[in-house]
């Protein structure tokens, strides 16, 4: 008998009509005399599909619940009536059910004849022709003729929906099988496609009968994906055809680390299909990973290395050899002039963990000091120091699975459904089946708004007040007895918690008199506090809102000590989950980009661990850490530092404070930018070395939940090599032997000197799909979930966290709090996403006000309104909005012409340094024109441009100076 | 507007000291073993050569956490 209970023996390649059920009981059944025994639950078509015997199906798919539209799945059954439909017919002991007879042969016959009387007969011009599930049904039943001619009533001159950018509905291919709008429903959780209409009239509609860009369709991609026709079809196919050949790969924007088929025609990919064995997220995608793909062909790519005596002269193309060797002797005499520590190297949370970890064995190796960082500096740097003070390692503790457990769901400081879109996705099918959910955000997120979700508690906290948040929130927890003594006491440090109880018991933190601080009712703070309590399983996601705070890092250990006093921690349905911003921050963290931590989170200063790596690196390693990227910024301006090499980084649209930014970066004597178009930072470049994107190399990428995913080449690289090559020659022409013929190498001294990777390796990682760490000897297939039985450092440890004031307070001048966020068409700093059609949704930054601020200051929605701060001014155009309460205002950085992060202070986490991007201090008025930075930004941006193509040098020079004036 | 490298150091380990006053006998060695596992050898240094030209800048907590750290300079040139 087959047996079918693991759902892993299941391929990711095939659709078996519904989705699978987990329950421990089996049911026995026999299909076309087969026998099979299947988890209760099971639909009658799964378990045939599980048997290998396809019965013709049009409305069902594996990843929706059964519909039971089409009738094409009617099965028979032995001592039941009439043919029921095998998708909504659960199985039972003892069933026989037969798939194949005359009768229904001529039921499947006589329904697909129906379907295509109503369908335009164009299948030889029709861009699903090759992969139209109407067509293979039509084979699979024998139809032959219609019978009913084609002259009746029909759909056929439905006009076509073209506004959306990457794909088109033509409402004449529709059979209404409702698969697109179950998967916006079921799969996404947008509810933006409905059925209208009626029996013959029925029809899918977007929104209100909108176009599909006017509606509330956030261009996810399932309704594409789920369109059994050519309805929903992606521009690309239309144009292009049909792909012949896919690579799986991992998506290069978020955290969520979605993997992909990259559907390919020769070395030019056609589609990004979301895997369904991709163990993030399950078949399911965004906007960006699905269709943002565009900019890895953009005419902007760079292609040839260039060098540059200085800012001002025209960029020389070279070959790499005079483009590597240009740069090492530059940063030899550097050396040689100023000392060991003048020169540094930022790694980049957009590249591979292998590229990541050359850049700091480059440094660490080659230049011979820890100056080394990475853009997590700048955004979950107090997450590694945070959770590592409190559970002992830098990482979040849970699968995405997990929130399928879990009764309360709390999201502090995170927009998941523009940030981790895929995740949000999940969330929201959770919150759907009846989780609560509690957020604690200044911004009113969509998240609050999931339909059919009822409820949610929001914590409209002033910016700022977090640390003074989740202390009250702990306050109430241990004064009202809600805490977790069994697990306080097994697993957690007995003196620490005990000295952060009467820390945390102290009056001056109840939410009585924490309100004050923080704006929010002491009320809402005591109910979300019992909320979470008594949830069976709470679990924690926090994002930027958490780390980017002058208290970060302090705000990451009051939300570890919050889990550990309510025993949140070690199961499914809870923890301590960060959502990483950037595809391999979790990675380039682990890697060891910091300037104090060796790979794996092992300190410099430790030297049994440097014993390691300098017998393996045949180096001696300097014992103190480097200095981070923003004190590279002041040891620059200050002359100290005069080289850095940034691997695809753009601090100079990223980081805080741009003037200071920019400031540096003139004063460096050599920039050696590697990226994949010239971006804000390289314009201050003296050596270009071109980038390749993840299309073109190999490697991995690691997700938030800890997962080493594959990175695989589908082209070559543009430029002739992939990043992790020209780090090897950097190496070399350095004096520093670097020998690796392929990434996998790379790995395996990783896994040599890293213990969480011990166990990992490409050959692994192809046989298992995907590994969480730590994978070693104790966990051979990584680790789902973390501190199941203990903490790497034995017990918890509960931290003290008061709260200190951010020096960003609102005052006279400053009356208003501006903090920074994402949107879901835009990525980071926009350098992929601009150069796609994702710039439809988003074309600009703007700033978002309440309409009180906006009355006061006349402004109206529209306008150009000048945001001052101590660091500096812009101008953006208002929009006017109350998802801010009065005083907050909020903008994206986007667009480096908006010169958000002129206006961000280089205030900083305590900890980490951290930029507190989430509070600036600010006044915000009308005005009419640019700032002067954002003219003297255009003025730069031209020349920069310019010169790229090579401008003559003594025009370029009087441009700069008057850029300058 | 941005604060000089020296500016920003000192407002760092003042910033470091308000986080970790709590910590009853353990006070000033938290501030002090943070400072010595995260800065870089010049930010020690230039910190310590203000301590010991001037130093009032930095609070009360910073100041001691500063001191052990240049007794520990000192102790390892020596």
């Amino acid at each position: 008998m087959l047996q079918y209970f693991d759902p892993k023996h299941v391929s990711p390649e095939r659709d078996y009509g519904t989705p699978a059920r987990l329950s421990g009981t089996l049911v026995s059944l026999e299909i076309d005399g087969t026998e099979i025994s299947v988890p209760e639950g099971t639909s009658v078509l799964r378990a045939a599909a599980l048997a290998d015997i396809n019965i013709p199906k049009l409305c069902a798919s594996d990843n929706l619940e059964a519909f039971g539209s089409c009738r094409l799945c009617a099965v028979q059954i032995e001592g039941k009536r009439g043919l029921p439909a095998s998708c909504t017919t659960p199985v039972e002991n003892g069933m026989k059910v037969t798939t194949q007879n005359t009768r229904l042969a001529k039921l499947r016959r006589n329904v697909m004849e129906l379907y295509i009387s109503d369908h335009p007969l164009d299948c030889l011009t029709c861009p699903a022709n090759g992969d139209c599930e109407l067509q293979d049904m039509a084979g699979a039943v024998g139809l032959r003729e219609v019978r009913y001619g084609f002259d009746g009533d029909n759909h056929l001159a439905a006009e076509t929906d073209d506004s959306n950018p990457y794909f088109s509905f033509d409402p004449s291919k529709c059979i209404v099988c409702s698969r697109c709008v179950r998967a916006c429903n079921e799969v996404q959780g947008t509810f933006a496609l409905t059925i209208e209409g009626r029996g013959f009239d029925s029809k899918v509609a977007a929104g209100q009968s909108e176009a599909f860009m006017d509606s509330e369709c956030v261009s996810c991609g399932a309704c594409v994906q789920a369109c059994p026709t050519s309805t929903l079809m992606e521009k690309s196919v239309i144009e292009q055809g049909q792909p012949e050949h896919s690579v799986i790969t991992t998506c290069a924007y978020c955290g969520v680390g979605c993997s992909f088929k990259a559907e390919m025609q020769g070395d030019r990919v056609v589609r990004m299909v979301p895997y369904k064995g991709g163990d993030a997220n399950h078949g399911h995608s965004c906007v960006k990973g699905r269709f943002a793909f565009g900019y890895a062909t953009h005419p902007d790519r760079l292609k040839t290395p260039m060098i540059r005596e200085s800012i001002d002269q025209p960029w020389r193309e070279v070959g790499w050899e005079e483009a590597i060797t240009f740069a090492a002797e530059r940063l030899k005499a550097i050396q040689a002039k100023y000392g060991r520590e003048s020169i540094g190297g930022i790694t980049s949370s957009r590249c591979t963990n292998e590229e990541t970890y050359l850049v700091q064995k480059l440094v660490r190796a080659a230049f011979r000091n820890n100056n080394t960082d990475t853009c997590a500096r700048v955004c979950h740097s107090p997450t590694g120091f945070g959770l590592k003070a409190t559970l002992g390692e830098s990482a979040g503790t849970q699968t995405f699975d997990s929130v399928m457990k879990a009764d309360v769901i709390v999201v502090i400081g995170a927009n998941p459904t523009d940030a981790h879109p895929v995740f949000a996705s999940q969330m929201r099918k959770r919150l759907r089946q009846g989780a609560e959910l509690i957020v604690i955000d200044p911004r009113r997120i969509d998240l609050l708004k999931t339909p059919h979700h009822r409820d949610a508690q929001h914590l409209a906290l002033r910016p700022g007040t977090n640390v003074a948040m989740v202390n009250a929130l702990a306050h109430v927890v241990i004064s009202e007895g809600l805490e977790d003594r069994e697990f306080i006491a097994k697993r957690c440090d007995e003196s620490g918690y005990q000295a952060w109880r009467e820390f945390i018991l102290e009056e001056r933190h109840s939410p009585e008199n924490v309100e004050a601080i923080t704006g929010v009712p002491a009320e809402q703070v005591r109910r979300a506090a019992r909320t979470y309590a008594n949830a069976p399983n709470g679990a924690i996601y926090y994002g930027l809102g958490v780390t980017e705070h002058s208290q970060g890092s302090s705000m990451v250990m009051g939300i570890a000590n919050l889990a550990l006093a309510t025993g949140n921690i070690g199961r499914e349905g809870v923890g301590v989950n960060p959502l990483r911003g950037q595809n391999n921050v979790q990675g380039s963290c682990d890697m060891g980009s910091f300037p104090h931590e060796l790979p794996g989170y092992q300190h410099v200063g430790d030297p049994a661990v440097r014993e390691r790596f300098e017998a393996a690196w045949g180096v001696a390693i300097d014992d103190e850490p480097g200095l981070r990227i923003p004190n590279m910024f002041d040891a620059a301006v200050a002359g100290d530092f005069k080289a850095l090499y940034v691997q695809g980084e753009d601090i100079a649209q990223s980081d805080p404070n741009t003037q200071h930014v920019e400031l540096a970066l003139r004063s460096l004597e050599c920039l050696i930018v590697q990226d994949i178009f010239l971006n804000e930072t390289a314009k201050f470049a003296h050596v270009l070395l071109p980038g390749s994107s993840f299309l073109e190399k190999d490697g991995t990428f690691t997700n938030a939940e800890r997962r080493i995913n594959r990175v695989r080449k589908v082209m070559p690289p543009l430029a002739g090599k992939q990043d992790w090559e020209v780090t090897v020659d950097l190496a070399n022409a350095l004096g520093y032997p670097m020998h690796y013929d392929h990434p996998s190498q790379i790995m395996d001294e990783i896994a040599g000197l890293t213990p969480s990777f011990a166990g990992v390796s490409y050959a692994r990682l192809d046989e298992l799909g995907s590994i969480q760490w730590p994978c070693n000897e104790v966990h051979p297939k990584g680790t789902p979930t973390m501190h199941i039985e203990d903490f790497p450092i034995g017990l918890g440890q509960f931290a003290i966290t008061d709260y200190v004031e951010s020096d960003e307070l609102s005052n006279r001048r400053f009356p208003l709090l501006l903090t920074t966020g994402r949107i879901l068409s835009q990525y980071n700093v926009g350098a992929q996403t601009r150069r796609t059609h994702n710039q439809a949704w988003h074309d600009e930054d703007v700033l978002e006000l309440h309409p009180a601020d906006a009355e006061l200051r006349g402004v109206r929605d529209g306008d150009w309104v000048g945001i001052t701060s101590r660091a500096g001014q812009t101008v953006l155009r208002a929009r006017i909005s109350d998802r801010m309460p009065p005083g907050v205002v909020y903008t994206t950085f986007h667009h480096p012409g908006s010169g958000a992060n002129v206006i961000t202070t280089d205030s900083s986490d305590w900890a980490t340094n951290c930029p507190e991007y989430k509070v600036t201090a600010v006044q915000v008025e009308k005005v009419s024109q640019p700032s002067a930075w954002q003219r003297q930004f255009q003025t730069f941006d031209r020349l920069q441009l310019e010169l790229l193509r090579g401008s003559a040098k003594d025009e370029a020079g009087q441009a700069l100076s008057g850029a300058r004036e | 507007m941005s604060r000089s490298q020296l500016d920003s150091l000192i407002h760092m380990a003042n910033q470091i000291a308000a986080n970790n006053a709590h910590y009853g006998d353990a006070t000033v060695e938290r501030v002090h073993s943070h400072l010595k596992k995260f800065w870089a050898r010049s930010m020690k240094r230039q910190i310590v050569d203000y301590l010991q030209q001037d130093g009032s800048r930095l609070s009360p907590l910073a100041r001691e956490a500063v001191e052990r750290l240049a007794r520990e300079q000192v102790a390892r040139v020596g």
